[in-house]
């Protein structure tokens, strides 16, 4: 029988151990199985049952949930076994596609267990400097006039409203003149990118080049025009590790594994003799030629 | 936390047939040690308060004491990734690292490989995975001390540590192959630590979350679809880690889960008891659950909800997730035959998996105003209004991309990605029923917007809870909606509604009460259109209310609008407009405006009647994803596809309730 052949390919053997874990959410191997006919639920069979149930409720199941678990333990078990026996895994992509899941799961979480030293980061660091890069920063306020409401007078109007800025100067939060906006008036050390969110690339590059402690404008945002005073202005920067660590350790995480999961798939490949048969020479459609 | 049981008696069950006997007594479960201190109080409900301190008068710093929230944060609050077993089934590659790389605005390969990258990023993300299959994985280095008492175990391991995992997973795989691997380090369940998939999303969430640049919220869907009836919800963690993963995910099969929502809530409830944590859910789809998602009697029993039903509702369910890619649902035409926007990404053809048509009498059950209404309804008679819910949108995405912009939409699943096909495919036939649904129809929304004080976990998950938030079905529009009894039209033409809004009102979510006599209640509401999007059309005030006689009523009222537009004697007002050119996927902002501000007061309140007010933003029409679809490849769309699309938001509701 096939089955039994299959069964007994010790590759398909670690494949299925997967998908007996997924079907039936940790069955398997000691005490079960082996001899058709009969299922033995071992204690720790039960008390795996009763931590999964604690682990769901927080408290350890009653008797009688206990009872509950178990009956549906051996229900599972029971068609699990008939299921297997019948070849009804087989051919099904979900359960395919899940036990790749599962391997790669697997093997990610063993990745997962190498800690880079310090010296690694830094140069991680150093290698990827675009990666972690701080943002400029701005704190501003900033009056907003609506096209609707000027009109044609609208360069007129700002002109006015950033004369009478200018004599107010720094004592002017940027909440008297002006349209009602939902925009605030002012931001503290916000960076590039929020501003952005909030009034559009243009205006955000716009500010870098204003000068600090002033009145200036316009400038246009995606909404109409703003008079901005630019209080302060932190430049963009490469940080230190102490500053980003967490981040760097993700990245760094994130490549090598990116890596080694290929690598683990080449090594896997490696132990395969694969063929493509190639479509029969007489049938060599579009359909039947896909194969690569 | 350390469970141990059944250590002292050891059963043995011989089971003949089908007979189980059980010798177990509930006494052995007596000393068994769960969890950590009880209630600490932390998760406890009303935290509005403290969100409206102002200063009496102005602070020399104009930035001290502003402790409002100044921009509504964006996101997504169920993602489905890889791990969620239909989205793998699908043939969704990325999990939830990749979903929240993408979401901060990463390019990432999409599964079916193309790159993606969103317009700008969004600020949060919820990897919500089916709670059920998050199966069991046996995690190889949990029994450390044996594994490296054994030589090969700790070669492994070593391996491991010095960066060659890839070296050392061969290496196992090979002995397992060549049947070599030590017979202390096979695994087996009963005595290996085991892994559920749900910790490495902990993991993955753990590791994206930067407080105050992008928030990785903990969360599961809980998906009951008993009958294919979808009364799914979405549950949302405050908390960090090492809370979060005290617990597994509430599944939906008994006897450890359950499909109905009050097992759910007590989940909710032991989880909060237990660790000290918060957590609220968000149902959706209820336009899927044939007229049980939002039910006045109640399917599991046939009776009508009690009290315990409506509590218990009303304190966990704090939002709805009115839009998404399977369907609108914030109302439907044969509720609202009056409102000229209602069908909207209409899904009204059965159930989730088809199984049952819909018909008529199960529509008042599943759209979100009827259920408002409902809801005073039910809390007339019970005291507690079940369906007193706060607004979101989201993608319910199984592609690990939160990507629903219209033009840069990924599809609901992997094989609905990007392709010349998707315009013409089905999604699912069910020739049985009838019901049949074409990739055309699956709709390109939405988004959550939460008006949090800032964007981590803790602010989002308050703002959440106390239903701060609006939906939006795409564009990143900012709305502004706020009660109160004094507000006046001056308040319209402040330099910051917000200041006002917060002064003299409540915002969205909130309640009134007891009117002052004489006085009815008026609404700050203002909305600004995506920095990058399209201009706004109108905003409108859906009002709910009971009438003398008891029954719900709704009426939807203009309120503020772009351009020179007048009401006609029905009140309804003119057509914006259209700037689309489909053929080229193209429109101009040269209708609308771009921003919009008004304060509406109620023409007919009647302070002894129940109410609710809520906000619905509306766009300039654009064009819908179909028509970035059909100029990009080049594809004939099918007869009845519609390829303009008026895009809008949906704010929480604000309540009254006569009396003190």
């Amino acid at each position: 029988m096939r089955v039994k052949k299959l069964l007994r390919e010790p590759l398909i053997h670690f494949l299925l151990l997967g998908a007996a874990l997924f079907a039936v959410s940790g069955t398997l191997v000691k005490g079960t199985g082996s001899e058709p006919g009969k299922i033995t639920v071992s204690q720790a069979r039960i008390e795996h049952l009763a931590t999964g149930f604690a682990l769901t409720w927080l408290r350890a199941p009653t008797a009688e949930e206990l009872e509950g678990l178990v009956r549906n333990y051996i229900r599972e078990e029971i068609y699990y076994r008939e299921a297997m026996a019948m070849g009804l895994d087989r051919d099904d992509t979900i359960i395919r596609r899940r036990l790749q899941q599962k391997l790669e799961l697997v093997f990610q979480n063993m990745a997962d267990l190498t800690q880079a030293t310090d010296e690694e980061l830094r140069v991680f660091l150093q290698d990827h400097p675009e990666k972690f890069r701080l943002e400029r920063r701005f704190t501003f306020r900033q009056v907003f006039l609506s096209p609707e409401h000027h009109r044609e007078s609208l360069a007129g109007d700002a002109a006015d409203v950033l004369r009478q800025l200018k004599q107010t100067g720094e004592s002017s939060d940027g909440s008297t003149p002006g349209d009602p906006s939902l925009l605030e008036n002012q931001f503290a050390d916000v960076e590039a990118d929020e501003v952005a969110k909030q009034f559009g690339e243009k205006f955000a590059s716009a500010l870098n080049d204003l000068p600090l402690g002033e009145w200036q404008g316009p400038l246009e945002s995606t909404y109409g025009v703003h008079l901005v005073f630019v209080d302060e202005r932190a430049q963009r920067r490469t940080p230190t590790l102490e500053e980003v660590r967490d981040a760097v350790r993700r990245e760094w995480s994130n490549a090598r594994q990116l890596e080694s999961t290929q690598k683990f798939y080449d090594g896997l490949l490696k132990r395969y003799t694969v063929i493509i048969e190639p479509a029969p020479p007489n049938t060599g459609d579009a359909k039947t030629s896909t194969a690569r | 936390m350390n469970i141990r049981l059944l250590r002292a008696a050891a059963p043995v069950f011989a089971i003949p047939g089908a007979t189980l006997v059980s010798v177990l007594a509930v006494g052995l479960f007596a000393t068994a040690v769960v969890a950590q201190d009880l209630n600490t109080g932390v998760g406890t409900l009303d935290r509005n308060s403290a969100e409206k301190v102002f200063p009496a008068k102005p602070l020399y710093s104009p930035y001290a004491g502003r402790k409002f929230p100044t921009r509504p944060f964006f996101g997504d609050t169920h993602l489905h990734t890889a791990a969620s077993f239909d989205a793998g089934a699908f043939g969704a590659r990325l999990g939830a690292r990749e979903a929240y790389r993408f979401a901060r605005g990463e390019e990432v390969m999409a599964s079916s490989g193309q790159p993606a990258t969103l317009s700008r990023p969004l600020d949060f993300l919820v990897v919500a995975d089916h709670s059920d299959q998050m199966g069991f994985f046996p995690d190889l280095f949990a029994g450390k001390p044996e594994l490296l008492a054994d030589p090969t175990g700790k070669k492994w391991y070593d391996l491991i540590k010095s960066g060659k995992g890839a070296e050392a997973a061969l290496d196992i795989i090979q002995s397992f192959s060549a049947g070599t691997i030590p017979k202390d380090l096979i695994y087996a369940p009963d005595t290996r630590a085991y892994k559920a998939a749900w910790q490495d999303n902990i993991a993955a969430a753990e590791q994206y979350n930067e407080p105050g640049r992008f928030t990785a919220l903990i969360g599961y869907e809980w998906t009951s679809n008993t009958g294919g009836n979808n009364l799914h919800r979405n549950v949302i963690f405050r908390d960090n880690g090492d809370r979060a993963s005290q617990v597994v995910p509430f599944t939906t099969l008994a006897p450890l889960g359950s499909d109905n929502p009050r097992e759910l809530w007590k989940w909710m409830a032991a989880y909060e008891q237990k660790t000290g944590g918060s957590v609220l859910a968000i149902a959706h789809n209820g336009n899927l659950s044939n007229g049980l998602m939002f039910p006045i009697i109640e399917s599991f029993t046939g009776k009508p909800v009690d009290k315990e039903y409506v509590d218990q509702r009303a304190k966990w369910e704090r939002l709805y997730e009115a839009t998404q890619t399977k369907g609108d649902g914030e109302t439907h035409p044969f509720l609202s035959p009056n409102d000229e926007f209602a069908n909207f990404e209409r899904w009204d053809f059965g159930n989730l998996d088809g199984s049952v048509k819909k018909t008529k009498d199960m529509l008042e059950f599943e759209y979100a105003r009827s259920a408002l209404k409902n809801g005073l309804k039910l809390e007339k008679q019970l005291g507690t209004n079940p369906y007193k819910f706060g607004m979101v949108g989201s993608t319910d995405a199984h592609t690990g991309l939160a990507a629903v912009e219209s033009d840069n939409f990924f599809g609901k699943t992997t094989p609905q990605e990007p392709s010349p096909e998707r315009m013409t495919a089905t999604f699912f036939d069910n020739p049985k029923t009838g019901v049949k649904v074409m990739d055309w129809q699956v709709s390109a929304s939405g988004y959550a917007a939460v008006w949090a004080v800032e964007n981590t976990r803790e602010s989002l998950w308050d703002a959440m809870q106390r239903k701060e938030t609006y939906a939006t079905t795409g564009p990143r529009m900012v709305v502004r909606f706020f009660g109160g009894w004094d507000f006046d039209q001056a308040d319209a033409q402040t330099r910051s509604p917000a200041m006002t809004g917060y002064g003299k009102g409540v915002p969205m979510g909130g309640s009134l009460s007891g009117a002052p006599a004489g006085k009815m209640p008026t609404f700050l509401v203002a909305a600004l259109r995506d920095p990058i999007g399209a201009n706004l059309d109108r905003i409108q005030i859906v009002k709910g209310w009971l009438d003398a006689k008891g029954d719900a009523q709704e009426q939807v009222y203009e309120v503020v609008w772009g351009g020179d537009r007048k009401p006609g004697a029905d009140g309804k007002l003119p057509a914006v407009g259209n700037s689309v050119n489909v053929e080229n996927a193209i429109w101009t902002n040269t209708i609308g405006a771009p921003e919009l501000i008004a304060v509406w007061k109620d023409p007919k309140f009647d302070a002894s009647q129940h109410a609710f007010y809520y906000a619905r933003v509306i766009e300039i029409p654009t064009p819908r994803w179909t028509a970035y679809d059909a100029k990009r490849f080049g594809t004939k769309p099918l007869p009845g596809t519609p390829m303009i699309i008026t895009h809008r938001a949906y704010t929480s509701p604000i309540w009254y309730t006569p009396g003190t």
